[in-house]
């Protein structure tokens, strides 16, 4: 019969495959970002709130610093610019138009630039804004144009282009019908080289009335339900402010497969979620802090020449069974790449605790194979209402052993303004193979009583909460950017971090009350101690845990001595030979026991 | 982690007359059941087990055992002691295990066995026999071996060539527990009739089993055939895994002792592949090493000693040494199991799991305490239908993890399943174009085709009594990289030289779909291909470029695009003030264009010429402020063009244009044209309109970038991931 025979998309580069940039498709993007700030300079901006509020000016520089910040981490390729229009004194490329200030050019953001903004904050800030830019006469067009400028020098290819304006002046030009035409038509032939213009428009006594100029200057909005122009002062300003500091994941498949029942229904693979690491050390050379790069090659120790893989066999383990390279391959190799439809199960049999690593997410793949998506669609559609997962035999690549997935159907959600929540598509779960499973020796217990429950579903009621996937942020993970930026940015020290995933004791407890107490009369006798054994079990582990806490081992030398002439050296444990070999200042390659014996003798024979 | 006890097991093997013995056309259970020792001693050579081994063979001609005295113990041959099992105990069983012709009594035997292995510490000792009892068996001692047997706390398990006994196979794993069912289908063993030595020895057997243990003896019996597809039922003299006792706090005064087990895990080979020299096969003459270079011309090595570390931050490279690292890193307070807060169980997604394992949280074996407390928590927590959600740390020097603790309750046990949730910064939030879209809504009739084909694929259905079989337990079927890896392993070793052998029948049927779905689903099969035309899109070459990078909308939702147009024609104020036009003016001549094109007073050939000769005329500037107007002039014309499904005009006009590049001094134009604005013809838009090979050369394909016109695919925060 048919099966699901797969193909790759691009045979010859299929060990990229993996990490490798896929040729994307619409819904994938490539190319770089790109933000041009164009700030308002002129003297409104400067002006102070009542009671001591920050200038609009102000507000704006620390949101630009916030931008910069973020996308340093999330995606520092982006390109970001920062102009300012309705300046006195004039800086651009060709310095063609009076009036506007490129401060930084369209480039990745850096440390410098960030340390720029943030001269531009605050008191000192506007002085020397005053001081190197001043305020002047507006003309958006020119501001337009000379942005326009920016984004076509750009050798690059963009994916987005994007460009916000910042001010409180609802007619910048005050009533100038030709500025404001001019402005009209820069904008209008900015958004059609694909360049998106909003407004973040800031507070202006008696209020900011959008629909005098810039509605036809903004881009329109990207839905009807939606009001693009906000009349309140704007809320998008917190969205930017948001320190979110996450690496940008651009989407790309991890592989193209064929599947399906008898017909090649094409689909790609995605992940749903990956571990995310701090990002990976660059090494540098010590004196001049240049980028170093590495090589590694594999030589002979004899003859010092260097080996070709042909040259190379691989052995298993310590026993000498030899393979050729390529057999090693073949023993891995079980089937073509491909997803084949086993049968399908109902869902209830599929068991929680089977879980040996994260799910990826199956999407159709229409480039491909025409039709894909409409199989793929009845698929969803009747899995879901007969409540039925599949179960698939998973082969990702070419030399890679199967596994099993349960495919679980997942319907497309959206939130009340229509913006995708959850994208529609297949689960692929991982089934675990009897390997996987371990077989536990479980104690038994008498269970709870009713009353000891009823207690206990009191403390759970009171400790609920709605839980949502994206509300932790992996501390270790937070520190070490804010570390980084402390350095880069010449901080005294670094930002402090918000550990959400540490437990919020003392509202618990405010919470709970007496019904702890409560509980642990119901369960605990008085003379029990939950914490008493534990805590003495936890000081050994501890110690065990922290290398400097050991204990340093040292020996005397006549010791030594006599341990060598005895021929008992064995009797002595690694450490302390290692210790006695620092102490006699031998440096050692090794770490196995005879080496360091050997090292100590040839030492001591001296 | 070091163990100081020890896990035994001794093989014992009838290699006697009658298990050479076979019905034409089947496989003589001697074969059978080398297989099975064979396949055991090979995972656990490969896999460095460090449990000891012996092997004892009964029935052999010879005689060779410590109570080899009187006549007494006959024909029982101690193959190998018990020792930790390698590569030479393969080889034994490949060269020297073979049929002989004596016979013994095999269940009393096991009593010499017993007597013989020495009982060090082991911490368990398990006995293993495989026979096809054809010995006359005397029930005489019978009294005698199974109290040696408890007091010696030996555990037995027995392999025949059948089945224990036909009814026992309907039973169905109780409560559901993935772990616990392990009856697989009952395979077509020796169907013909039982002799009578052989229902005599079975009965014993049985006697034995169940005085050792009234629940589950019977589960350690097992025939050949499961023995070899699944190895696992010699997973219970596997070593424990590691116990991690620990406290589930919530709050700052409630905490319960528990102790926690892996209990799924993604398990990996223990050994790696080494390489080593083709000639000499040593592992030492081959050295691999890493040397630093700098970026210059001549890429001077430096020393690792010489070299520090950086980061990334932007644009800029900050140098962070390892020490520093390590001070300001974030730090905690260790081993932690702490309840952060209580959710519905829904609220949880399960394909957002992390990590790779489960843990099993019990409360510690000795403290009945902590196993009410906790007892009082599972049972809560799964009435109310909600999970925990707790900081987990291994301990200090391992990071933190957020996860869920579940509620587990099973017929013999409770316990809390922890599972590893993802941070914020795991996710990965894509969205994908909806499949709710006309283009992709099957019909009626091919729902129903695909409303069949799951119905005849269905691995879980209901028998004559109500009970539910699972004809596909993925959990049961051995890891195919490992047995694979054994079979090649093992083979080398044995046969050097030899090509490697072809994977093994069983395995093979293991992976596949079982018969039975394989024939039911053949005609909805048909149906579905009938109903569902498919066609495979020809692989371009330019796959991985420009072209298709940027062919944004070919399979967009034809909703957007029109959208897009739509805004395109919508009025707006400036329009209004402008008037009418009636040429293409200098100002803004790609509004004009269209303008007249909406407004037909003019030919279309003759507002092109208007438009292509106010091009050349702002070409003529040689300045970059009149080359982006004349971007958006050619922009227009473009998208006009395609509207209007004519673009020939077009194409003969860029064309022109790109000739004239080099003789005009326009090349700084035309790479800005070229390199960030337009993607120069209209391929996917409309079929009607035709590439035009000339300019579409190869060169400037990767090139080409179209103009991003679908603002909807931005979203407002971009940096928000």
């Amino acid at each position: 019969m048919a099966e699901w025979n797969a193909f790759y998309q691009n045979e010859e580069a299929d060990e990229e495959q993996e990490e490798g940039e896929e040729s994307a498709v619409n819904y994938k993007v490539t190319g770089r970002d790109s933000l041009v700030f164009l700030v308002d300079a002129s003297k409104e901006m400067f002006i102070k709130g009542e009671d001591g509020e920050p200038s609009n000016f102000d507000i704006t520089m620390q949101c630009v610093r916030s931008v910069y910040t973020s996308k340093i981490i999330s995606s520092h390729r982006d390109l970001v610019a920062l102009v300012f229009y309705g300046t006195e004194k004039s800086k651009n490329p060709r310095n063609s138009f009076k009036h506007v200030y490129v401060y930084h050019d369209l480039d990745e953001p850096g440390a410098k630039r960030v340390q720029d903004v943030e001269a531009l904050r605050g008191e000192r800030g506007a002085r020397l804004a005053a001081d190197t830019m001043g305020s002047g006469e507006v003309s958006l067009g020119d501001a337009l144009w000379c942005c326009s400028n920016l984004y076509s020098d750009i050798k690059l290819r963009l994916s987005h282009k994007r460009l916000m304006i910042f001010t409180c002046m609802d007619q910048p030009h005050g009533g100038d019908s030709t500025k404001d035409r001019q402005a009209r038509t820069k904008a209008g032939d900015l958004k059609e080289t694909g360049v998106v213009i909003d407004l973040m428009h800031l507070m202006k006594p008696g209020g900011f009335d959008v629909s005098l100029f810039f509605c036809d200057i903004v881009s329109p909005p990207e839905d009807e339900s939606e009001l693009g122009l906000q009349v309140e002062p704007c809320g998008k300003l917190d969205d930017l402010q948001k320190r979110v500091q996450a690496k940008q994941q651009k989407k790309r498949a991890m592989a193209r497969l064929h599947t399906v029942i008898g017909m090649n229904v094409a689909v790609g693979v995605y992940a749903n979620a990956v571990t995310a690491r701090k990002p990976s050390a660059i090494r540098l050379y010590r004196e001049t802090n240049e980028p170093v790069h590495s090589k590694t090659r594999t030589f002979h120790t004899q003859t010092g020449s260097l080996l070709l893989p042909s040259e190379t066999r691989k052995v298993y383990g310590n026993r000498q069974i030899v393979m050729e390279k390529d057999e090693v391959d073949t023993i891995k190799k079980f089937y073509d790449p491909e997803i084949f439809l086993i049968g399908f199960k109902p869902m209830e049999k599929l068991k929680l605790h089977h879980h040996i690593r994260p799910s990826v997410l199956l999407y159709p793949e229409e480039q491909q194979v025409t039709g894909s998506s409409c199989v793929f669609a009845a698929l969803l559609k009747k899995c879901t209402e007969k409540k039925v997962f599949a179960v698939c035999r998973y082969t990702p690549r070419r030399n890679y052993p199967p596994r099993f997935v349960a495919l679980v159907p997942q319907r497309e959600e959206v939130d009340e303004s229509n913006v995708q929540v959850t994208p529609p598509g297949f689960n692929a779960i991982f089934l675990p193979f009897a390997d996987d499973i371990r077989k536990l020796d479980t104690p038994q217990f008498p269970t709870a009583s009713d009353v000891q429950v009823d207690k206990m579903k009191e403390i759970i009621t009171k400790m609920r909460f709605k839980y949502r996937s994206d509300a932790f942020e992996n501390p270790v993970i937070q520190q070490h950017y804010r570390n980084l930026e402390a350095l880069a940015l010449d901080m005294l020290a670094p930002e402090s971090i918000e550990d959400f995933i540490m437990p919020k004791v003392e509202q618990i407890d405010r919470r709970l009350g007496p019904l702890v107490d409560e509980f642990k009369e119901l369960v605990y006798p008085a003379s029990y101690n939950p914490d008493s054994k534990p805590a003495a079990k936890r000081k050994t582990a501890d110690a065990g845990g922290g290398d400097e806490k050991k204990p340093k081992v040292e020996i005397p030398e006549a010791e030594l001595r006599a341990h060598i002439k005895n021929g008992t050296l064995g009797k002595l444990t690694v450490p302390v030979l290692k210790e006695a070999c620092k102490q006699f200042g031998i440096r050692t390659t090794g770490t196995k026991k005879q080496e360091l014996m050997d090292a100590l003798i040839a030492q001591m024979a001296k | 982690m070091a163990r100081a006890a020890k896990s035994a097991l001794v093989l014992c093997m009838d290699v006697g007359f009658s298990m050479s013995n076979s019905p034409p056309g089947e496989e003589p259970p001697f074969d059978q059941a080398k297989k099975v020792i064979q396949k055991f001693v090979q995972r656990q050579v490969f896999s460095e087990s460090k449990d000891e081994m012996a092997l004892v063979l009964f029935g052999t001609d010879a005689t060779k055992n410590p109570l080899d005295q009187d006549g007494q113990y006959q024909h029982i041959t101690v193959r190998r002691q018990l020792m930790a099992p390698d590569f030479e105990l393969l080889e034994e069983i490949e060269n020297h295990v073979r049929p002989e012709s004596q016979q013994t009594d095999c269940i009393f035997s096991l009593v010499a066995v017993g007597l013989f292995i020495q009982v060090k510490k082991y911490d368990r000792l398990n006995i293993v026999l495989l026979t096809d009892l054809s010995t006359q068996v005397s029930s005489d001692n019978l009294d005698v071996i199974i109290g040696n047997l408890g007091k010696l706390g030996i555990t037995l398990q027995f392999f025949f060539p059948f089945p224990m006994e036909e009814e026992e196979h309907n039973e169905e794993g109780g409560g559901g527990d993935g772990d616990g069912d392990r009856r697989g289908s009952s395979r077509p063993g020796v169907g013909k009739g039982l002799s009578r030595e052989q229902k005599q020895g079975l009965e014993m057997v049985r006697d034995i089993m169940l005085s050792l243990d009234e629940d589950e003896g019977l589960d350690q019996v097992y025939t050949f055939s499961e023995a070899i597809e699944q190895l696992f039922m010699f997973k219970h003299i596997e070593r424990r895994p590691m116990a991690w006792p620990c406290q589930l706090t919530i709050g700052s005064s409630l905490s319960i002792r528990i102790v926690g087990y892996k209990a799924v895990t993604d398990e990996k080979l223990k050994k790696m592949w080494i390489t080593v020299d083709a000639q000499t096969s040593k592992r030492d003459d081959v050295k691999r090493e890493t040397v630093y270079c700098l970026d210059d011309d001549n890429e001077t090595e430096v020393q690792k000693d010489d070299t520090i570390q950086g980061f990334r931050y932007g644009s800029d490279i900050v140098p962070f040494s390892k020490v520093d690292q390590e001070q300001m890193k974030y730090k905690h307070d260790g081993k932690c199991f702490a309840v952060l807060g209580f959710t519905k169980h829904d609220s949880i997604h399960r394909h957002l799991f992390m990590g790779s394992q489960t843990i099993k949280m019990f409360a510690p074996k000795d403290d009945e305490h902590a196993g009410v407390a906790l007892s009082a928590l599972i049972q809560a927590l799964d009435k109310l239908n909600m999970v925990a959600i707790v900081r987990y740390a291994y301990d200090r020097r391992c990071n933190p993890q957020v996860g869920a603790a579940f509620p587990c309750i099973k017929q013999t046990y409770e316990c809390l399943v922890y599972v590893q949730l993802p941070f914020m910064e795991d996710l990965r939030q894509f969205s994908f174009p909806s499949l709710e879209n006309k283009k992709f809504t099957p019909s009626e009739s091919q729902l129903a085709a695909v409303d069949s084909l799951i119905d005849s694929m269905m691995l879980v259905e209901e028998d004559e009594n109500g009970q539910k079989e699972d004809m596909y337990k993925v959990h049961e079927i051995p890891n195919p990289a490992f047995q694979r890896l054994f079979q090649c392993l093992h083979h080398r070793a044995v046969n050097p030289g030899t090509p490697l052998p072809t994977m093994e029948q069983w395995l093979k049927d293991a992976l596949e779909r079982p018969s039975a779905i394989s024939e039911r689903c053949q005609a909805p099969l048909e149906e579905m291909k009938r109903k569902f035309p498919l066609k495979a899109v020809e692989k371009k070459k330019e796959l991985k470029t420009g072209a298709q990078i940027f062919g944004k909308g070919s399979a967009e939702p034809d909703a957007k695009k029109s959208k897009v147009d739509e805004e395109e024609e919508e009025f707006n104020l400036a329009k209004i003030s402008e008037g009418n036009v009636t040429s293409v003016g200098s100002v803004d001549p790609a509004r004009d264009f269209r303008s007249l094109i909406n407004q037909k007073s003019l030919p279309f050939g003759e507002v092109c010429q208007q438009l292509t000769h106010r091009i050349e005329q702002l070409l003529s500037n040689r300045s970059t402020h009149y080359y982006m107007k004349c971007i958006t002039c050619i922009q227009t014309f473009r998208e006009q063009s395609v509207k209007l499904g004519n673009a020939d005009l077009y194409n003969s006009y860029l064309q022109s244009l790109k000739k004239s590049i080099p003789n005009s001094g326009l090349q700084v134009f035309w790479d800005l044209l070229v390199q960030g604005m337009i993607s120069l013809f209209i391929g996917e838009e409309k079929k009607e309109v035709e590439t035009e090979p000339a300019v579409d050369d190869a060169g400037d394909v990767d090139d080409l970038v179209s103009v991003c016109l679908n603002s909807s695919a931005l979203k407002y925060l971009m940096f928000v991931s």
